[in-house]
């Protein structure tokens, strides 16, 4: 007997205990797609929030990939146990605003007189307004931009401080980067990206040439694709010429790690990858004992001037929580976007601080002459034009649209399709896609 | 009331497979006739437009195409070198244990990790198999992103993943061949070829049937990891099969209806391939 009312004692003390823990911190679930090194940093700085507030319990979870983050929420959210606070991909945005999963930003920054808006840069902005209407809160912001490999330029007879600006000079490049056995197997190449529709994309912008009709899908939502065009198809004869001749190594789909490592482990001269690798791509160019250098995209040189489109991710706010929960949800996404931590999350992975007096502490504390690749990626951002183009397309349907032109470029690489066959199906499949998406 | 005692303790599974098995698939059932919008932000009730829409889909008819070739290629290769193998295996020589475990290793990892290990030794620049190829033969294959090559990487690493189940079966039942058949068939002058084809082939038939229902399934439903790891799918839909097909549908465009369809035609084939090869099976499968 005694036994038992002990053990009944501990349980109710326990239950008490943590009753009591429930009752005076707010917990605020926070879901991430950022792996590897990020998590720790992520972690740092929820905690960092949580030393400040201490009445918020802070709940950081990596939850896989952007895709599968996509898919977790899916499901949460159907079942009534989604997170506070979630972190949404670039391309996801038209769907989640179409899901109404989330309290729209705008309102909170609206009803909130501490938080100021305009201090953002206005190439992140563009991007993640919607209808004029801000429905998420940027947090991760990236594009695409090259990196080089200034030894091996040296030794190829190229002058490292001209790296390649338009798509004849880096195939011209590539080509003299490229060594072969006297099999004709290929030792080096020229240059790598990892086959991924977001090149296409970020291809596109910077011919300030459009993916869907409504100008982007920004004054309307999108009926069709438009990108079987004449920007479109320098893009593709580009990338099958560079791969034909073996002067560019492609890899699996999405695979960002393997051109990495092509790249890191000298195979390539030079890669196009995310401006969210500077950090990496500094360390492993000192690990491996070459010269890093960096560049912005190069584009034809005919083409029309345009920009790089904002990719990377956002904060999102789900609805339907209690209003104490919401409220402190709403200051943990507030303390992401402060410039602080901003500059905490930039320079630890490479990922544009969102601010604009962030750039401007960086510069006044000499960060840009001591990471010159950072100046790189941020100056690439700063002087696209903007526009609908380099805003970036809005389709509900984004994920079926890359499939299309993935698998489509995948088949022109094959030699199953000509560049112009390629992407004349990839358009026709994205059109299907994306009237399947708007019930049209 | 004994006659009840077996329903009762039943009762356990039964739930569970109502609530994990029956109930998920009867919601597939009628979640295949809606077009289902992401988020739970509602259901348009369609009729039979997601099977129609398939079925003109020339995405969707490869796909099945290509489950077809890679599910009988598989099973095919899997069977008869599992076979093969375990022959050897039940041989007397020394250290048979040590190779029966290495054997079995891959069964052990998960179809993941094995399509990850494979990614690994196929990688063009870096990777093992690669290197080999390069220094004996002089040639350089992209195994996971050219044709064909891409499905001969997926073969071999769904052959590698599945051999040891087949194998270790396959053991258990030739060393239950009686030794007199054998030896009376030594006797009788049968050469080795016709001891194995026409003796222990036909006595391990029970198992062979039941291995190759077992591997049909495996390919078909689990091949999902090792094609997700190791190829994605391409290049450009090349190694896209019914299972990877869904997968991208319901889990990366959250069109749930659609992949809904795409799994009852899953279930329909599988029930119609079970049929059959029982009804075969009654007729061909020697049991002692």
């Amino acid at each position: 007997m005694k036994k038992i009312i002990f053990v009944a004692l501990l349980i109710t003390i326990f239950l008490a205990s943590s009753v009591a823990f429930a009752a005076d911190k707010i917990n605020v679930q926070f879901w991430h797609a950022m792996g590897g090194w990020r998590i720790e940093l992520l972690q740092e700085m929820a905690d960092d929030f949580m030393a400040l507030n201490p009445d918020i319990n802070v709940d950081v979870q990596y939850t896989g990939s952007y895709g599968d983050t996509i898919n977790k929420l899916n499901v949460a959210i159907q079942s009534n146990v989604a997170p506070h606070v979630v972190q949404g991909y670039d391309i996801a945005t038209q769907m989640l605003i179409d899901g109404e999963i989330a309290v729209p930003m705008q309102d909170l920054i609206d009803a909130d007189p501490d938080f100021d808006i305009g201090t953002f840069m206005p190439q992140v902005l563009n991007y993640y307004r919607v209808n004029d209407k801000l429905y998420c809160m940027p947090f991760n912001s990236s594009n695409a931009v090259m990196f080089y490999n200034r030894t091996l330029f040296e030794k190829a007879g190229l002058d490292p401080d001209k790296p390649p600006k338009t798509y004849k000079e880096l195939y011209e490049y590539s080509k003299k980067l490229t060594t072969k056995d006297d099999k004709g197997n290929v030792e080096q190449a020229g240059v790598c990206w990892n086959l991924h529709s977001w090149f296409f994309e970020q291809f596109m912008a910077t011919q300030n040439a459009a993916l869907v009709d409504n100008n982007n899908g920004r004054t309307g939502r999108p009926t069709k694709a438009i990108f079987n065009s004449e920007p479109g198809l320098k893009v593709f004869n580009m990338w099958n010429d560079l791969s034909k001749e073996g002067y560019m190594i492609n890899t699996k789909v999405h695979d960002w790690t393997g051109s990495r490592n092509l790249f890191i482990s000298q195979k390539v001269a030079m890669l196009i990858t995310s401006t969210s690798d500077v950090a990496l791509m500094v360390k492993s160019a000192e690990e491996n004992n070459f010269e890093l250098g960096s560049a912005f995209l190069p584009i034809p040189a005919d083409a029309e001037s345009g920009g790089v489109v904002i990719g990377g991710g956002s904060l999102w706010m789900v609805i339907g929580k209690p209003e104490a929960e919401t409220k402190a949800a709403w200051e943990f996404v507030k303390f992401m976007a402060q410039s602080a931590q901003q500059i905490k999350w930039h320079t630890g992975t490479g990922y544009f601080p969102v601010r604009k007096d962030a750039v401007a502490d960086l510069l006044a504390q000499g960060y840009y002459s001591e990471s010159p690749h950072n100046l790189t990626t941020i100056l690439q951002l700063l002087l696209s034009t903007q526009n609908y183009n380099s805003n970036g397309a809005i389709i509900g349907a984004f994920a079926e649209v890359r499939n299309a032109v993935e698998s489509n470029v995948q088949k022109m690489l094959n030699g199953d399709l000509t560049p112009e066959e390629a992407l004349a199906a990839a358009e026709k499949a994205a059109t299907v896609a994306i009237r399947d998406y708007e019930g049209l | 009331m004994k006659k009840w005692t077996p329903y009762f303790l039943l009762i356990p599974t039964f739930i569970i497979i109502v609530l994990f098995i029956y109930m998920p698939a009867g919601v597939s059932l009628q979640t295949s006739l809606y077009k289902v919008l992401p988020f739970g932000r509602g259901m348009n009730y369609i009729g039979l437009k997601n099977f129609l829409k398939l079925f003109s889909n020339p995405d969707y008819l490869y796909s099945v195409r290509f489950t077809i070739l890679y599910v009988t290629t598989t099973v095919g290769v899997t069977i008869l070198s599992s076979f093969l193998i375990a022959l050897l295996m039940v041989k007397k020589i020394p250290g048979v244990r040590f190779f029966r475990t290495l054997i079995f290793a891959p069964y052990a990892i998960s179809p993941a990790i094995a399509g990850a290990l494979w990614t690994f030794l196929l990688n063009p620049v870096v990777g093992h198999v690669s290197y080999f190829f390069q220094a004996t033969l002089g040639i350089q294959v992209e195994w996971l992103t050219s044709k064909p090559y891409a499905f001969y990487a997926i073969i071999f690493a769904s052959v590698w993943k599945i051999l040891p189940f087949d194998m270790v079966f396959y053991i258990a039942s030739i060393q239950n061949v009686p030794e007199e058949i054998l030896e009376s068939a030594m006797i009788e002058g049968a050469s080795s070829m016709n001891r194995t084809w026409k003796i222990i082939f036909p006595m391990v038939s029970p198992i062979t049937f039941y291995l190759v229902i077992m591997n049909i399934v495996a390919t078909m439903f689990s091949s999902f990891a090792i094609i997700d790891v190791m190829t994605k799918g391409g290049p450009g839909q090349y190694t896209t099969n019914m299972i990877y097909r869904l997968y991208l549908d319901g889990f990366y465009f959250q069109k749930a209806g659609v992949a809904s369809a795409q799994s009852v035609i899953l279930v329909t084939i599988m029930i119609a391939v079970t049929m059959v090869y029982f009804k075969l099976g009654e007729r061909h499968v020697h049991y002692q």
